[in-house]
């Protein structure tokens, strides 16, 4: 090991990626990407407009609409179109949600008679009428719940626990953000680490290597220590854009999520490195890398699906992919706190030196000075 | 002493070079020729240890077997591989290159090293040019700075994969000049690939490839010497191979004996392997046509890229019948300039005239459409297509009727000797009859002149024999006129006229015979070309 042929390679790196203006990509591309996704994507679903046919005209069927009408959630319309008209008006997707009160509902339920409420939910995006369905329920229920209380019952004898833990706010930001690093973190650094090698045997450079007495590990340090300390940078950077820009609580330990994500990164090297050994093209090495980390990076980041509901197969490939590892590490620094007192956090902080540790070897055994 | 003793070299099931045999001394330059893909450059990379072999090569003491075991010595081992520029990297300039390759070799910054440093730079014309970016360097600029990388840690076995291909002759020479330099300051052992055969005379030893076998080495003289026997002054006979006054033949002929070349060489090793190219012939034009003497006159052409003239002010005339060649280094301005012919590129200033008329607009080029053929640098064919499938296409474009385009395509598959490759995939030919093929579609609609942009570039030399005989062929039987440009000065001597240009200026425009007579000491066109490009310096 010679530390002054390792740091020729690492200035002339520098100097490749800041002329080729590849420096803008590294630092563009994270925060452009949680951005994008942190605006654009929103679980939430509020003002879904609603059509209200109240054919009961009573105090009950009043206080049910002005709880609708009351919320953010839905834009309510007491309408007195037919409910053929309604319905497709939902076909049409110009209205999301179909409530038809029954007439004498109030005086049934006063006579404790059964009564049912109609509810149409436009179900194209299930994730989004499944949300729709538990606000219409929940507005109900907390109706029935005053009703009964009216009633010299005590009002506590149905209880909704809507409490969110962890996420009291049941803001999305909080939800998604913290995700996104994880996605960000296992793809950008992949990229580059990928390019830099398969670039140089695309144009021929990497001869320079193969002929000259450099060694095998000399070169993997020089290949991917510009990318670790360049994109050491984006952790703090993703960082600061999630708690001041998204606004995202931090209640965990800095230190670990830093800890953490500089682990990850490993991971992330080493999945670049070995796909820069096995492909020949900068094109290849792109699109291998892209499917390899942003898929699984997004399925399997519990952004979109929590990991514990998942079931069966889908359950085991998220095990084996480290998004999920580190992305609980984060969300407990962000959201939770508790750090390491819990096991599972030292176990998955294990497991990722462990992903990052096995790649990185495989690619240093896997590396050959020799044309192919 | 360089030892190399039954080095085969595999590449999936392919074999590039079998069972290679060589030895080269301290001091020695040795040279391999032989066509594309016959394994010189295989051997190259197994000596360097760059990839993986069977054999065993011995470097003085040292033996190795593998790349692994070859790890020792490369500090001994200078190679630049082939490609213009490929080691070098675009966005670092000359002197960050050389501190690089210095680095990268642990090398010591003495006064010894600054010293050598500064003398290589000095030598490749490069010492005033320290802060430029590799990629603003000419070809030939790039590939002078790739040899003085490699030679920065003074290596004592130097592998050079055709430095000179594509590089302009003066460039070339200056080249040269380093590598004699280095060989006598350092006594070291220099391997060579070349495609120019006038570099391999000059020699002390060569090594003939052919189909990843050395078939033939020894000394220039010698190997001339061997086939001397079978070379004759230009006639006509049956089993034999005519070219460049030169005809070739195992049996007697009644002819005297001419002298050889190096490039006499390939032409009796195809008829030892029973590989006599088919005669080529070329049936009448279709549709006879009235040609003005002018086919195309250029009058102050001018092409601007920015700050940079690719073309100043040029005057060409092309007249009916002439096969006019088009020479210059990588960068003076050919392709630019007939890419302006073909309308590829906007002309900035000037007058274009192709068949009398003037060019003015597109519709103007529309209506000429059919009497131009082009053929580009890299043959502009569809790989997914068959040979068959490609005429068919392009015999559509050019409005021809399915039967006659058929009738035609069948003819030139015939007469240019591809007609048993018809149903191939292009990727599957060798380079040779993909070019043949190429002009084939090129001229498929009858064209009165014919733009053809490096041709022959990496063809070996008996298909651009080959290729030649075929313009000629085309030339005499349909009056055709043709704008040709090359890099081998060689084939200067087989145009009418030829036009040199130099960074986008016109220097020359004469004949061969005239050039040859003002400069009666010139062995060479490619003598004569180093004269004027280094008076207009």
């Amino acid at each position: 090991m010679r530390a002054g042929v390792i740091r020729a390679y690492i200035l002339k790196e520098f100097k490749d990626l800041a002329r080729t203006k590849m420096l803008y990509l590294v630092y563009i591309l994270p925060t452009m990407i949680l951005l994008l996704f942190g605006y654009g994507i929103r679980l939430e679903v509020t003002h879904a407009r609603t059509i209200v046919l109240d054919y009961d005209n009573s105090t009950l069927s009043l206080d049910l609409i002005s709880a609708l009408e009351h919320t953010k959630y839905f834009d309510a319309h007491v309408s007195t179109m037919s409910e053929q008209e309604a319905l497709r008006l939902i076909k049409k997707g110009d209205a999301d949600i179909l409530v038809i009160i029954p007439a004498s509902l109030q005086k049934r339920i006063l006579k404790h008679q059964k009564a049912q409420i109609g509810v149409y939910i436009d179900g194209a995006y299930p994730m989004r009428a499944l949300t729709m369905q538990s606000y219409v329920e929940g507005e109900i229920l907390h109706l029935a719940q005053k009703l009964l209380a009216k009633r010299g019952f005590d009002g506590h004898l149905i209880t909704i626990n809507q409490r969110t833990l962890f996420n009291q706010a049941m803001r999305d930001e909080n939800a998604i953000v913290p995700g996104l690093i994880g996605l960000i973190m296992l793809v950008a650094p992949a990229l580059l680490a990928a390019l830099l090698i398969v670039k140089e045997k695309e144009l021929g450079t990497i001869f320079n290597f193969y002929a000259s007495p450099i060694g095998k590990t000399e070169f993997l340090i020089a290949k991917l220590t510009p990318v670790f300390l360049l994109h050491s940078l984006n952790i703090f950077i993703l960082f600061l854009w999630a708690v001041y820009l998204f606004a995202v609580p931090f209640r965990g330990s800095f230190t670990l999520y830093w800890l953490a994500s500089e682990l990850y990164l490993f991971v992330s090297l080493g999945i670049g490195l070995l796909v820069s050994i096995i492909t020949r093209r900068q094109i290849v090495a792109v699109v291998l890398t892209v499917i390899i980390t942003v898929i699984p990076g997004f399925l399997y980041s519990g952004i979109l699906m929590p990991i514990s509901s998942m079931q069966g197969a889908s359950a085991i490939e998220a095990h084996l992919f480290p998004v999920m590892y580190y992305n609980h590490i984060v969300y407990d620094t962000f959201l939770v706190g508790e750090g390491l007192a819990s096991h599972k956090t030292v176990l998955y902080l294990g497991i990722l030196a462990l992903y990052g540790a096995v790649p990185l070897v495989l690619g240093t055994l896997l590396l050959r000075k020799e044309l192919r | 002493m360089l030892q190399v003793s039954d080095v085969t070299v595999r590449y999936g099931k392919t074999i590039a070079i079998e069972d290679a045999n060589l030895e080269a001394r301290h001091g020695q330059i040795v040279g391999f020729i032989g066509a594309d893909g016959a394994g010189k450059s295989s051997l190259m990379h197994a000596i360097a240890g760059v990839v993986r072999f069977t054999g065993s090569i011995t470097y003085d003491t040292f033996t190795y077997r593998s790349p692994k075991e070859a790890e020792p010595i490369k500090d001994k081992i200078g190679l630049m591989p082939q490609g213009i520029g490929l080691v070098l990297y675009d966005e670092l300039s000359v002197d960050e290159h050389l501190d690089f390759f210095s680095d990268i070799r642990g090398l010591r910054r003495d006064a010894e090293y600054h010293r050598y440093r500064q003398r290589l730079l000095e030598m490749a014309g490069l010492a005033e040019f320290g802060g430029r970016l590799a990629k603003n360097l000419s070809g030939g600029m790039q590939q002078k700075l790739s040899l003085i990388c490699t030679l920065i840690h003074r290596p004592d076995l130097l592998i050079l994969d055709e430095p000179t291909t594509g590089v302009d002759p003066l460039s070339r020479k200056e080249l040269w000049e380093i590598l004699d330099d280095n060989r006598r300051q350092r006594n070291s052992i220099t391997l060579v690939s070349t495609a120019y055969m006038s570099e391999a005379s000059k020699m002390d030893a060569i090594h003939l490839f052919d189909e990843g076998h050395i078939i033939a080495r020894g000394s220039a003289a010698k190997l001339i010497d061997s086939v001397r026997p079978y070379t004759y002054e230009e006639t006509t006979c049956e089993g034999c191979i005519t070219f460049g006054g030169r005809t070739y033949s195992l049996q007697a002929l009644e002819a005297k004996h001419a002298e050889p070349s190096l490039e006499s060489l390939f032409f009796v090793n195809a008829l030892q392997k029973g590989k006599i190219p088919p005669p080529i012939t070329i049936a009448p034009r279709e549709n006879p046509i009235d040609i003005p003497p002018v086919v195309m006159e250029a009058k102050g052409l001018t092409k601007r890229f920015g700050d940079f003239v690719a073309d100043d002010h040029i005057d060409m005339q092309l007249r009916r019948g002439e096969i006019l060649g088009l020479l210059g280094a990588n960068g003076a301005g050919k392709t630019t300039f007939i890419k302006m012919l073909l309308g590829l590129y906007p002309i900035d200033e000037g007058e274009l005239y192709l068949l009398g008329k003037r060019i003015r607009s597109y519709e103007d080029r529309i209506a000429l459409k059919n009497k131009i053929g082009y053929m580009s640098q890299k043959f502009a064919l569809y790989k997914d297509l068959t040979v068959l499938e490609n005429l068919l296409y392009f015999a559509n474009m050019h409005q021809l009727p399915l039967s006659k385009a058929k009738k035609r395509i069948d003819k030139l598959a015939e007469g240019l000797g591809f007609a048993q490759y018809l149903h191939s995939f292009p990727r599957e030919l060798p380079l040779g009859i993909n070019q043949r093929f190429s002009l084939a579609v090129a001229i498929l609609h009858e064209p009165v002149v014919l733009f053809l942009d490096e041709p022959t570039s990496g063809v070996d030399t008996i298909a651009r024999a080959q290729f030649w005989k075929l313009l000629h062929e085309l030339k005499n039987r349909w009056n055709i006129s043709i704008l040709i440009t090359t890099h081998y000065m060689s084939e200067a001597e087989f145009c009418d006229r030829v036009v040199v240009l130099k960074r986008g200026k016109k220097i020359v425009d004469d004949t061969p015979a005239n050039l040859h007579a003002t400069y009666p000491e010139a062995k060479s066109f490619e003598d004569i070309f180093i004269h004027f490009y280094k008076d207009a310096r």
